[in-house]
């Protein structure tokens, strides 16, 4: 009995030294603009749109296994890989690419804590820059450790959107058979808001940063399965946590008839007079935690794999004095996202997010058909390139992502009003 | 000087002027001279790849090249792991600047052009990481090379000479082949390589270790964090992390192994010379996070009587690291601690002075299972640089050193 104790201590030591990049990838994915299409997709289609969590949780755990398996196994990053294999220019041209994408991700980051705190009845001139700060100071003082287990935190803090959905008292069996059962109907806005949910679920930054922060974990290979472990958890915690924002939004809003949302904060509002002060304030809450969250680890990574690609110093357990580009690059992607909300009123702020979008969509494809081939290269992979069936799902998966990334960023340029 | 991004995809031209095709890899052959380019391959239009040997070359600059020969006597190329491609096996590589004792990703490569008689020779010079070798590989076709030039010059370049170049490169019989060495990073301090490794993929920095001696294997791998080195260790064959482990302080050693699974440590224990293994062994024993666990058994010990000529002997028969020789312990007929004499105080004291007369006031010692946090608390308040440990016969069997007593400090904070 002792030594199996022993034994189950072991490993569970073993799994917490590798747990963590995973987990946090996944739940970054639930960021300001996620909880806003999930918001929406509660609101205006109640529980009918919840059975598109399933595939999306296959495909999301389809890609960041092998993003995750490619770092245990390669020991470098995704960014290093590209550049050894497809050289200086095609690296150059993506970092520049998913910088301009990230910045505009960043300022959506900062504008949802904006939404989010003036729900709570904190004005953004203070929310932003405190935000900001405290973002920036995280990081550059601290290791790679302690800003992990923060992080980690912040991946707790999204059971407030649970709790907030128990507050509101959804009907169970519907949204349960919303989840089981697909439920398809015709009419575009119906299309496109499939489209959103989708599209929005894998963006190309996570697959650089999930690979990086493997590599500086330094799993080691014989502990690959558990890391495997840790993407599926943090997949499946993410998508958990997505049908709980639509079903209390689809409860609450949806159930007392339509009502138009502008942005997340706006859904925490709307559940006021519905579900109880309570709730709203949990919703408020987990956006804002979110916010903060994917504002320190969207401007990290952009940081990271820039620095990695181009071949300058990075990482989050060097000092300041050791990787000054990329510390320098981190403070401008925070300082920018965060001044621009401050700054330009919503008008303005739309383009940006919208060209972020776009950028994002040309890019996908161009990352996860660089990552299927270099995840098959014998020389890199050895045993551990896909297997034929893997490799199906794979590039179904990944055409299937590509198709819909792309929808939605054609589907931005002619919006159709949202209504039923 | 000419770089490599000038220098690919140039036209190449036989002896008569009739065009072979494009240059696509210059290969340097490590056997035969490790700066000059042996071989030439050039894609022609149909997509087979012409060799060119180094001394059929007639012509080469930013423009053109020339063989000496018709196009008719020239080879098909056949892969050849013994030749170091250029392209393949530098640019966009990641190298180690020696001098400047980091990790580095090459952009460009630079050459010079020597004639030679009645053909022209390329040397390499250096591997450019600045930022014009990046200015460089981003117009690299664009524009004009005389634009590329004058347009770059404007820009800090920096390029590391070649003879501080050290390639990386995880295959060892590949390494072997293209006479890769690591004899200038070894002269480095160990914790610079150290620092080095860390940069590493796992694949390369099991190369590196392989490439080096055993003693500074084992000094540098002392230098990273405890995780690191057993799955390093556990990476290399159990003989050579045997022989490595073999080199490290017998606490460090312990420690390492402790962390590996239990079969590797067994087998590498097993591989290990009978005393270092034995002593070795009897620190695994201790509890984790004790005196007994932070110990080292490498210490001198002589009889209470001795005087100097006894302490100059057991020096002279010490093998341990020169930084466990501070303190000389003094032991009974019996095997029990008896005194602690600076190595200083002797040095000082007159020759014929028993060393018992010496010894510190008053005499601290610990037991193996004293827990370390009470071992820093004694540091800290008797200002010690060691700590003899005893058993529960008070028998000597180790010393705690100031630098373990370090590392417990700063990996708690």
């Amino acid at each position: 009995m002792n030594k199996r104790l022993r034994h189950f201590r072991t490993n569970m030591l073993i799994f917490l030294a590798v747990v963590g990049p995973g987990i946090i990838t996944a739940n970054v994915d639930n960021d300001a603009g996620g909880i806003y299409t999930y918001s929406v997709a509660g609101a205006t289609f109640g529980y009918s749109l919840l059975w598109t969590l399933l595939p999306v949780t296959v495909a999301l755990i389809v890609v960041q296994e092998m993003v995750a398996r490619m770092g245990v196994v390669t020991g470098k990053g995704l960014a290093d890989l590209i550049r050894e294999e497809y050289g200086f220019r095609t690296t150059f041209f993506l970092m520049v690419m998913l910088l301009i994408a990230d910045l505009g991700n960043t300022i959506s980051e900062f504008a949802g804590l904006a939404s989010g705190m003036s729900v709570i009845g904190v004005a953004r001139y203070i929310a932003v820059p405190l935000g900001a700060v405290l973002v920036w100071v995280l990081v550059v003082h601290g290791t790679y450790r302690s800003v992990e287990k923060i992080f980690l935190v912040a991946c707790l803090f999204y059971i407030a959107y649970p709790i907030s959905c128990f507050l509101a008292h959804p009907q169970w069996t519907n949204a349960l058979e919303g989840t089981v059962v697909p439920y398809v109907r015709s009419g575009s806005a119906y299309l496109y808001m499939i489209i959103g949910l989708v599209g929005t679920t894998i963006a190309p930054w996570m697959q650089f940063y999930l690979q990086s922060a493997v590599v500086e974990k330094g799993v080691k290979i014989k502990d690959y399965k558990l890391s495997r472990w840790d993407v599926i958890v943090g997949c499946i915690m993410t998508d958990v946590v997505a049908f709980f924002i639509i079903a209390a939004c689809a409860a609450t809003i949806f159930a007392s008839g339509h009502r138009s949302i502008r942005d997340a904060g706006d859904a925490a509002l709307a559940l006021r007079p519905l579900a109880g002060r309570a709730a709203s304030y949990l919703f408020a809450f987990g956006l804002v935690n979110a916010s903060i969250f994917s504002a320190s680890i969207l401007p990290l990574a952009t940081a990271y794999y820039v620095c990695e690609g181009l071949g300058v110093e990075s990482g989050v357990n060097k000092s300041l004095r050791e990787a000054p580009a990329f510390y320098s690059l981190y403070t401008a992607i925070v300082a920018i996202g965060a001044l621009a909300v401050l700054l330009l009123n919503e008008q303005k702020q739309v383009p940006i997010i919208l060209l972020s979008q776009v950028i994002n969509g040309i890019l996908l494809p161009f990352v996860l058909i660089f990552m299927l081939r270099l995840i098959n290269r014998e020389d890199l992979m050895g045993d551990y390139r896909n297997n034929r069936t893997f490799n199906i799902i794979a590039w179904v998966t990944c055409v299937a992502m590509i198709v819909l990334t792309l929808a939605l960023v054609v589907s931005t340029f002619f919006p159709t009003k949202i209504t039923v | 000087m000419i770089h490599f991004t000038e220098l690919e995809h140039l036209p190449v031209y036989d002896v008569k002027g009739e065009y072979l095709g494009q240059l696509d890899e210059l290969c340097v052959d490590p056997s035969q001279n490790a700066l000059r380019i042996a071989l030439y391959l050039v894609k022609s239009p149909n997509k087979t790849v012409l060799r060119i040997p180094y001394d059929q070359v007639q012509s080469i600059s930013m423009l053109a090249a020339q063989t000496t020969v018709p196009a008719a006597s020239l080879m098909v190329h056949a892969p050849d792991e013994g030749l170091l491609r250029v392209k393949k096996d530098v640019v966009d590589q990641q190298i180690i600047d020696v001098n400047h004792r980091k990790v580095v990703r090459v952009n460009d490569v630079d050459f010079d052009i020597q004639p030679s008689d009645g053909h022209a020779e390329l040397r390499i010079m250096s591997a450019s990481v600045g930022l014009a070798a990046a200015v460089r590989r981003l117009l690299q076709g664009t524009m004009a090379k005389h634009r590329i030039r004058a347009l770059t010059s404007l820009l800090p370049s920096k390029n590391i000479p070649w003879e501080f170049v050290n390639l990386i490169e995880p295959d060892s019989s590949r390494r072997v082949k293209l006479r890769i060495s690591y004899e200038r990073l070894s002269e480095l301090h160990p914790a610079d390589i150290a620092d080095i490794l860390e940069e590493l993929s796992r694949d390369e920095q099991k190369a590196l270790v392989e490439g080096l001696d055993d003693e500074t294997a084992a000094e540098v791998i002392s230098e990273i964090p405890t995780e690191l080195q057993a799955a390093l260790l556990e990476s290399l064959p159990a003989e050579k992390a045997a022989d490595i482990v073999e080199e490290m302080p017998p606490d460090e050693a312990a420690d390492v192994l402790q962390e590996m699974p239990p079969e590797t440590s067994a087998e590498v224990l097993a591989d290990m010379e009978k005393d270092e293994a034995s002593e070795v062994r009897s620190l695994l024993g201790f509890e984790e996070r004790t005196a007994g666990a932070l110990m080292t058994t490498e210490f001198v010990m002589v009889g209470e009587d001795a005087r100097l000529e006894g302490v100059i002997a057991a020096l002279r028969n010490f093998e341990g690291k020169l930084e466990a020789v501070h303190m000389i312990y003094l032991v009974d007929a019996g095997a029990t601690l008896t005194g602690v004499v600076p190595l200083a105080q002797i040095l000082l004291a007159d020759s014929s002075t028993p060393l018992k007369d010496l010894s510190m006031d008053p005499l601290i010692s610990v037991e193996a299972h004293t827990n370390e946090k009470r071992v820093v608390d004694l540091f800290h308040k008797y200002n010690l640089v060691a700590l003899p440990v005893v058993d529960d016969k008070s028998h000597l069997i180790g010393v705690v050193t100031a630098d373990d007593v370090l590392e417990v400090v700063v990996n708690h904070d």
